[in-house]
């Protein structure tokens, strides 16, 4: 388990252009990027969710967790971006766009990136899908139900996945079906 | 206009045009393509710089109202309709005119790094659709809800699926087109 401070910092790298290391440059970085805003606040809450054990940070932790209510009620309704505590993400995680994306009950590795109208995972199934490290999921993918998708894996843009994906595979359709189970996807991955 | 009905005078026009999130998208969108187009001309230096500052603003308006990012480079043709429910992240090339978008729409760049989509005049876009990729959408087109598309399509063409291909060729869309409907009936498509 990564701490909050190092995996917010390659959820943020992974937004910065290669030579880019000014403070400046960072700050607009997370002005630009509503996903990565949404990523921020997120690691914002599971932090808190980390340290609920220390009773003496109770008071410190009861105003973080208003600030958190209020910034992720602003992520879900304003930006239609809904990452869920109930979510396990790893650190550099990429979100391209907003509007309707949920990720929720599920497991993510290091270096995954979602597009706009992803859905990953559902709120009445608590086992939700588990994915690898440096896997693409497109724009408008759904991966429901308790699936495993192989590290490096891509999902194509509307893609349904009902069964597991070994890794280095891409998937196209509703459903889901394997087009190539040799696909590089590193070229489309921001940044790695 | 489709927006405005038959009698409309000119003040329930305009409040329309207030109350609407597609044409405030549209709107800022022609603001957005008229400021990059006076930057590259140069001149107008404190305008220009007002203009953006504005913008700036405007985006995020856009964003949190109708949940939509429409790309500022983008050549937008006269009557061309968007959604009020929003959720359309587009940024095509070109976008020719009397073209009816519904709501949770991508248009835009492949991530594999093919640029972005033509779309002709009279195009019918149902809700739930992708169009990615290097490719050109005739005069007329309608493309069926739910459709992933990635390829080139003929003029009056119609397509759907997931992955997407040509269902029909030579379909009159203008009867789809005159109503906002777009749970298509199946008269209309009885070929389904």
């Amino acid at each position: 388990m990564t701490s909050f401070l190092q995996a917010s910092r390659a959820d943020l790298n992974r937004c910065l252009d290669e030579n880019a290391t000014s403070m400046w440059s960072k700050l607009q970085a997370v002005r630009r990027n509503e996903g990565l805003q949404a990523v921020l606040v997120y690691r914002f809450g599971r932090m808190l969710d980390s340290k609920k054990k220390h009773v003496l940070l109770w008071p410190l932790a009861a105003v973080g967790w208003g600030v958190y209510a209020l910034a992720a009620l602003v992520m879900r309704r304003g930006y239609g971006i809904k990452v869920s505590l109930s979510a396990d993400i790893g650190a550099g995680f990429w979100i391209g766009h907003f509007g309707g994306i949920e990720v929720l009950n599920c497991r993510l590795a290091e270096r995954c990136s979602v597009g706009q109208q992803t859905k990953v995972g559902r709120a009445e199934q608590i086992d939700g899908p588990e994915i690898g490290h440096s896997v693409w999921i497109g724009a408008h993918a759904r991966i429901f139900g308790p699936v495993k998708v192989g590290a490096h894996a891509t999902i194509a843009p509307g893609a349904r996945v009902t069964k597991d994906v070994p890794s280095h595979s891409l998937i196209v359709g509703d459903p889901g079906r394997i087009v190539s189970r040799r696909y590089d996807n590193s070229h489309i991955l921001p940044r790695i | 206009m489709l927006r405005f009905p038959d009698g409309a005078g000119v003040l329930r026009c305009t409040l329309l045009a207030f109350r609407s999130p597609g044409l405030l998208v549209l709107t800022i969108q022609r603001t957005g393509h008229y400021y990059l187009d006076r930057r590259n001309r140069g001149g107008w230096k404190l305008a220009v710089l007002g203009l953006k500052i504005f913008l700036a603003f405007a985006r995020w308006l856009a964003l949190i109202i109708a949940k939509s990012d429409v790309d500022a480079r983008t050549v937008i043709a006269g009557g061309v309709y968007l959604s009020d429910a929003g959720h359309l992240i587009i940024g095509p090339h070109s976008i020719g005119k009397g073209t009816l978008i519904h709501e949770r729409v991508t248009i835009g760049v492949s991530a594999a790094g093919a640029g972005p989509p033509t779309i002709g005049e009279n195009v019918w876009i149902g809700p739930d659709c992708v169009v990615y990729g290097d490719s050109r959408l005739g005069n007329g087109v309608t493309v069926l809800p739910g459709t992933v598309l990635s390829m080139s399509v003929p003029d009056n063409a119609v397509v759907g699926g997931n992955p997407g291909g040509i269902v029909r060729f030579d379909f009159d869309n203008s009867q789809l087109r005159r109503s906002l409907a777009y749970n298509i009936n199946r008269e209309s498509l009885a070929f389904l």
